[in-house]
């Protein structure tokens, strides 16, 4: 059908398709790229000049950010985040190979158990959850913010990884055993090194989610010293510091995850929306 | 849902190892999820019927917490209200856009994947750098918003969007809307490569226009779709937090309290951590309730559609 024919029925929907989309994409994008813009302007020109391109390239408020802490913060989310990555990957693809390869008693109910939790999120359970960090001496460190998000970022993991075990074939393994390997020889050498894939895309979702997150952060965190940038950027904001370095701290926060995003697309968008879609 | 069935791997062992063993794998994940999700999910059941300040020993008081919560004042009830209409206005604005947008991007073009780049952007950024940046959007004097209104002629629409009572709440969930419909548009989008070709091209000889091979062979194959998209932004609704901290505080006058701001709230800046419990568990029992609605409906339409 394609390049038959160019009736005004093709143009009509041709020109509707790319007028809606460019619409979506200018109100998506604008806004993001003006963060960026704004972050380079001087106090005075954010205000006069709001749309326009920057008219001098100002790295002053980049400065500013760094003073206020930006490094420090972008480092803490960094090992929070990998730290959470690392927990997630050893649980999550030990879990799921037993949960995808060996028959036992419980298996489906312990799957299901994990799965079930689903539906509270870290929100929902704040308040006991902050007890319960407490109680083991956990508040103001690294691992107050890793743990809980391992934790919570197993279930989804568990799930996608198990799904993607399940369609390796179960002759490889057979056939490593020939060989001389234990259960733990075969996933360690056979089947994690053809795993990328899957083990990318828990990765880098369960990176994003840690590198974002608030709410815990906001509790169990209050040395200065440890802020992850979430923590950083609220804080800046409630004590209304200049704007200029407020903008040049949100581009600082995002630009990383914004090149991850588009470099590693495929991965992301698979781990974000495999939960949803085959659940 | 993936087969459950496990491998016939384990018939060359003895029993006995076979038993024991998968623990062995299971456990540091086991271990993680028990302590730091279980655990909390129970305490916070068993907290919710104490007074509790943070310091001092617990006091258990029965359903204390709860009776406040619901029966003598009305700020619980005031935030559910909130994250109904949020719930609302999120679910339809996320739904029907990502699934025209998702209709749309659904076909061979020039500039398709960048326009599906683009749109999936904000979902990966964090919810306190969008509340922020919308934040400024919507000031009255510097931000966008005005400013467009009053080039294009409409300065009188101009509005503080944050500081008013009436409109904060609506000015959040366009925020919530913008986030995240790209994330449901890649669902929706996933959902319509697996719809079959051949039931289009049946169509077509039927003789259907686009409207009607949407409504009678795109909808239908995508209920499941639909239904999981709409618990997950129900889901979304009801837990909001992140958002409504950063842009309002739950204000002005309390216009855009939330639950989950409201247990936040009353649990560490007035010391009350039984209480803010409480709304948690009630939330929690919420979500639940809706949840489980959801997957009855897609039980249910699964069924059918097996008939």
């Amino acid at each position: 059908m394609r390049g038959a024919r160019f009736g005004l029925r093709q143009v009509v929907v041709g020109t509707c398709r790319y007028g809606l989309l460019l619409g979506c994409a200018i109100i998506i994008g604008y806004p993001v790229l003006w963060m960026v813009l704004q972050s380079f302007k001087s106090a005075a020109e954010m205000y006069a000049n709001i749309w326009g391109m920057p008219q001098v390239i100002l790295l002053e408020n980049y400065a500013r950010a760094v003073e206020m802490g930006m490094v420090r913060y972008i480092l803490n989310s960094t090992v929070v985040a990998a730290g959470t990555v690392l927990c997630i990957l050893v649980g999550a693809s030990l879990a799921a190979y037993a949960f995808s390869k060996f028959a036992f008693v419980g298996n489906r109910a312990l799957f299901f158990m994990f799965i079930f939790t689903l539906v509270v999120p870290m929100q929902a359970m704040i308040i006991p959850l902050y007890a319960v960090l407490v109680s083991l001496r956990l508040t103001n460190t690294y691992l107050a913010l890793i743990l809980p998000y391992a934790a919570a970022g197993l279930p989804v993991s568990i799930f996608l990884l198990r799904t993607f075990f399940d369609t390796i074939p179960r002759e490889l393994e057979e056939a490593a055993r020939i060989d001389g390997c234990s259960d733990f020889g075969a996933f360690w050498r056979v089947v994690l090194p053809i795993s990328g894939p899957g083990l990318a895309a828990v990765a880098i979702l369960q990176f994003v989610n840690a590198w974002n997150e608030l709410v815990l952060a906001l509790v169990a965190i209050r040395n200065p010293a440890l802020r992850t940038i979430p923590l950083g950027l609220q804080i800046f904001v409630a004590d209304q510091v200049e704007w200029g370095p407020v903008f040049a701290s949100l581009s600082m926060a995002t630009l990383p995850v914004i090149v991850v995003y588009v470099l590693m697309q495929r991965h992301f968008i698979r781990g974000l929306t495999a939960g949803a879609i085959k659940g | 849902m993936g087969a459950a069935v496990p491998q016939g791997l384990t018939t060359r062992r003895s029993a006995r190892r076979t038993r024991l063993r998968p623990f062995l794998w299971l456990l540091p994940a086991l271990v993680l999820f028990g302590v730091f999700r279980l655990y909390p999910l129970l305490f916070g059941l068993f907290l919710s019927l104490h007074k509790w300040d943070g310091m001092a020993p617990m006091v258990f008081i029965g359903l204390a917490n709860f009776w406040e919560a619901m029966v003598e004042g009305p700020l619980f009830w005031q935030a559910l209200a909130h994250n109904a209409i949020y719930a609302v206005g999120t679910v339809v604005g996320k739904n029907v856009l990502a699934l025209a947008l998702a209709v749309v991007l659904n076909a061979e073009f020039r500039g398709r994947a960048f326009f599906r780049t683009t749109l999936f952007m904000p979902v990966v950024m964090s919810l306190v750098v969008v509340g922020i940046l919308w934040s400024w959007i919507y000031n009255y004097q510097f931000g966008l918003l005005n400013n467009l209104l009053q080039m294009v002629g409409l300065g009188a629409w101009r509005g503080a969007w944050l500081g008013s009572t009436t409109l904060s709440l609506y000015a959040l969930i366009v925020v919530d809307v913008w986030k995240f419909f790209g994330y449901h548009m890649v669902i929706y989008l996933a959902g319509l490569q697996a719809i079959p070709p051949v039931l289009y091209e049946a169509a077509v000889i039927d003789g259907a226009t686009a409207w009607r091979q949407f409504r009678h062979v795109t909808l239908p194959m995508l209920r499941a779709i639909v239904v999981v998209n709409v618990t997950i932004s129900l889901m979304g609704a009801f837990n909001v937090f992140d958002l409504v901290y950063v842009m309002t505080r739950g204000g002005p006058n309390n216009a855009t309290n939330v639950v989950v701001l409201e247990a936040y709230q009353q649990a560490f800046e007035f010391y009350k951590l039984g209480y803010g419990a409480a709304i948690s568990v009630l939330l929690m029992l919420i979500v639940i309730a809706l949840s489980v609605a959801q997957i009855r409906l897609m039980r249910g339409e699964r069924a059918e559609e097996y008939n």
